[in-house]
């Protein structure tokens, strides 16, 4: 590691830090229904929304009518996303001709999944398959309506905590459009011209047809990419323009631009703690929970940068530099831009799997095996590391409930959170959220290992499921496990090697993103439901404090067991297997042995 | 239970309308009157023809221009399938590379892998190097070297051909980058390339130096990223300096 490298990592840890309290207050006053700054601008923007969607402001939602609200918003925006991708031939602003063809029934339902579950896996490459109205009208509006759902459903659930004796959480929609219209659109449209400033494309023009310097033929594709790009980051989407996602130089062309996308990342999430300590009237349980995910951020950007900084030994041996030198990274390379290095790629991977964004600057594939570990974990704890917007917030709640479950265990009382007495329903939601994520991932990995099909036919056109993996031995299996991972939970980067669209993965993946967004979502309101009925109580010198160093470390601890103890087994096979030989110099070479329950 | 239900196809349609065409729309129209170069692409012309964009890597191969870093993206370099070759640490395609059999049932490289360009960079910069095998023994009748030898000689598990240069060389120059349009290389890269070119284009060695010193790119505020040499840029650089004499 070099200090410049750790001097980028602690300035950009310092501007989420700076940012977290204005933002955090801007949002608390938000959503208790004040008037902001931003009224006197946008409030007609509001109110124009509220009436053309029959949406009553004044009227709030018990629990169930909350989710049933969720529900109708995310089943629309699959509908409209699924059409509007099987009908781009027919549609405006598509200089490329792209057709239905493109977008097969199960590509386009795997991509409206995508989209409405805030994972933003790609399927496919968008430069090559969809049209820049399918981008701006189904993706880029989905990409503010999941983040604005996320950042609805952890104020619903801090309303849970903040209230007593209600029967009320809120209003979806009002919510909904809150957060898009004050907090979201502001922020993207900044962000947007920024973007351009550095390079970012923002034209509806036909790809560019060049002759090189060298006499080639190159063709050079275009878009509307910086709209997209701020509320991709900000919302942490992540699902690229391009199939290269933020590695590509249309997406993020400076060292600039990639901190800002980063910054954008985790800025919202960051807030939110904030937030969450003004509603509940301690802002010192904000604090403790932003030094949760500070603790967890850190150790899993220095684990990385130093697993790739030290690079693969294999390459050493043939000749590469893999120390750092003045004219040169050094590192791990492959996979990596040369304008971020090993610092920023690093730090970016880990940053983008901490919340649910997936968006990339560096190919995981391609990174060591710990290096590479890294991003899976980050996933496999819920997103809990800042996490993504409202999702990271709503996440580390549902562990918290967790720590303070097992540290009532341990002295025998009742536990207690934010005043709440947390009890039966609330323990069994929290666990019932954490099981369906697990065994979402668990089931599906194990089930893509083995399953065959019949080459060249619908299911899976390369046969058995493991012949779609790019790589061989745990890599392969890694790169399974990623896919499930990412997409149970909603966080849309992969191991890209595999290749994911075809029948049977776009179907099972789609299907582990829905588990992973509304099996985990409905019970946590649920569970804000049955809080928000409750009474406070006053704390006494037996209630468990949560504001303090004690319950930080009781919360890491709680995440890493949980994520430990559920998928220690899975990582043994493939990544921390792989450490150990690649240290032994094994190679693997890429044949699908025959094997198979069904085969 | 309607009225929760109803108001979800109302503001889709809403949103849809502001967020997915107004917003970008606008965003636009104003970028192309205040950002016109970076928006379209930061496209470099050459009279009216376009030869490339500033910030997407092209193919550079003739022995006269530097040579950016190997390119996963379609065939190479194609700005219309970015991406990177997504193979992993253990991948014995990466490391030795792999040949297959084209149409005419001739064997062909298919994927070039890290040993291969390693050959090629110390051969075509006269970089010093040891190998277990003379080079001699992978030539074609034309006395270049004939890749698919080299990489079945890299893949012979029983005697494999160890080649390694004698000072470590840039790792950038033999790895591939994520986007595959990577439009820059390292400068310590640039620096292994210049003997190569100084002799084609009689360019003294001083000199070199300090166009390359020229076209580094420092990171931004002396702190943010990494420092770079465009390849694009500094070949035309080149070109416009030290032109080649037909």
């Amino acid at each position: 590691m070099t200090s410049v490298g750790v001097l980028q990592i602690a300035i950009f840890f310092i501007l989420i830090l700076i940012c977290a309290k204005p933002l955090g207050a801007f949002m608390a006053r938000l959503f208790e229904g004040e008037r902001t700054f931003l009224h006197p601008v946008l409030r007609w923007l509001e109110v124009l929304t509220y009436k053309v969607s029959g949406i009553r402001e004044d009227v709030e939602q018990r629990w169930t009518q909350y989710t049933a609200a969720l529900l109708s918003f995310s089943i629309f925006g699959f509908l409209l996303t699924y059409l509007l991708q099987r009908a781009q031939a027919f549609l405006p602003f598509n200089p490329q001709h792209f057709g239905a063809d493109k977008v097969p029934p199960d590509l386009a339902f795997n991509t409206a999944t995508s989209f409405v579950t805030n994972t933003n896996w790609q399927a496919y490459g968008g430069e090559s398959t969809l049209s820049y109205f399918v981008q701006m009208a189904a993706l880029t509006v989905q990409n503010f309506a999941s983040a604005a759902v996320g950042i609805a459903i952890a104020v619903a659930l801090i309303r849970g905590f903040a209230r007593q004796e209600r029967r009320t959480i809120g209003n979806f929609w009002v919510d909904v459009t809150r957060a898009t219209v004050y907090v979201l659109l502001p922020i993207s449209v900044v962000a947007a011209f920024l973007f351009v400033s550095q390079g970012v494309i923002q034209n509806l023009s036909s790809y560019t047809d060049v002759t090189t310097v060298e006499g080639a033929k190159q063709m050079i594709a275009q878009g509307p990419v910086a709209s997209q790009e701020a509320i991709k980051q900000l919302g942490t989407n992540g699902g690229g323009f391009f199939n290269a996602n933020s590695s590509h130089p249309f997406e993020n062309p400076t060292p600039f631009s990639n901190l800002l996308s980063m910054f954008l990342i985790f800025l919202i999430p960051g807030a939110l703690t904030y937030t969450l300590g003004k509603m509940v009237g301690d802002t010192r349980q904000g604090w403790a929970i932003f030094g949760a995910f500070s603790v967890m951020f850190l150790i899993g950007v220095f684990v990385c940068y130093a697993s790739e900084q030290a690079g693969n030994p294999l390459f050493a041996k043939i000749g590469l530099q893999t120390a750092a030198t003045a004219g040169q990274p050094g590192g791990n390379m492959e996979g990596k831009e040369v304008r971020f290095g090993i610092a920023n790629s690093a730090l970016y991977a880990t940053v983008t799997t901490d919340a649910s964004c997936g968006a990339v600057n560096s190919m995981h594939d391609s990174y060591t095996p710990l290096g590479g570990l890294v991003p899976l974990f980050n996933i496999q704890t819920g997103e809990v590391i800042f996490g993504g917007v409202g999702a990271g917030l709503y996440g580390i709640l549902l562990y918290c409930i967790l720590a303070v479950f097992i540290a009532g265990l341990m002295v025998g009382r009742t536990p207690e959170y934010l005043g709440k007495k947390i009890e039966q329903k609330e323990v069994k939601m929290a666990m019932l959220a954490v099981i369906a994520t697990a065994f979402s991932i668990l089931f599906f990995t194990a089930l893509s290992s083995v399953i065959t099909f019949p080459a060249k036919g619908y299911w899976n056109p390369p046969g058995p499921a493991i012949a779609n993996m790019n790589n061989s031995g745990p890599h392969g299996f890694s790169e399974i496990l990623y896919a499930y991972t990412s997409g149970t939970g909603n966080n849309g980067s992969a191991f890209a090697g595999i290749t994911a669209n075809t029948p049977w993965y776009d179907l099972t993946i789609g299907l582990a993103m829905w588990i992973g967004r509304f099996l985990f979502l409905i019970p946590l309101l649920a569970a804000a439901g049955s809080l928000a009925a409750k009474k406070k109580i006053a704390a006494t010198a037996g209630t468990f404090p949560t504001h303090g160093p004690l319950f930080v470390g009781l919360l890491v601890g709680t995440v890493l067991i949980v994520g430990a103890l559920t998928f220690f087994p899975a990582l043994s096979l493939g990544p921390i297997v792989e450490h150990y030989l690649m240290h032994s110099g094994k190679l693997f070479s890429m044949i699908v042995p025959p094997v198979g329950i069904w085969s | 239970m309607w009225e929760q239900i109803l108001p979800g196809l109302r503001i889709k349609i809403f949103l849809t309308i502001v967020l997915g065409v107004v917003y970008p729309l606008a965003i636009t129209g104003i970028s192309q009157v205040v950002f016109p170069k970076q928006a379209n692409g930061s496209l470099v012309k050459a009279g009216d023809k376009v030869i490339g964009s500033e910030i997407i890597g092209q193919n550079f191969a003739k022995p006269e221009y530097f040579h950016p870093r190997p390119s996963s993206a379609g065939s190479g370099y194609d700005a219309t399938a970015s991406s990177g070759s997504n193979l992993g640490p253990t991948s014995a395609k990466l490391l030795r590379g792999t040949t297959k059999m084209d149409e005419k049932k001739n064997e062909v490289v298919d994927f070039d892998g890290v040993a291969l360009r390693v050959v090629h960079y110390c051969v075509e910069n006269e970089i010093p190097y040891e190998s277990s095998a003379p080079l001699d023994q992978f030539k074609d009748a034309r006395g270049d070297l004939d890749d698919v030898k080299l990489v079945k000689a890299f893949n012979d598990d029983k005697a494999p051909l160890v080649f390694k240069p004698k000072a470590p060389i840039p790792a950038d120059a033999v790895t591939g980058s994520s986007s595959g349009l990577d439009p820059h290389i390292s400068p310590a890269n640039a620096e292994a390339q210049t003997g190569r070119i100084a002799k084609v284009r009689g360019i003294p060695a001083a000199q070199m130096k300090e166009l390359i010193a020229q076209s580094t790119e420092q990171p931004s505020l002396g702190i943010l990223g990494e420092p770079r040499v465009n390849v694009l840029k500094l070949n035309l650089m080149l070109d416009r300096r030290y032109p080649v004499r037909p």
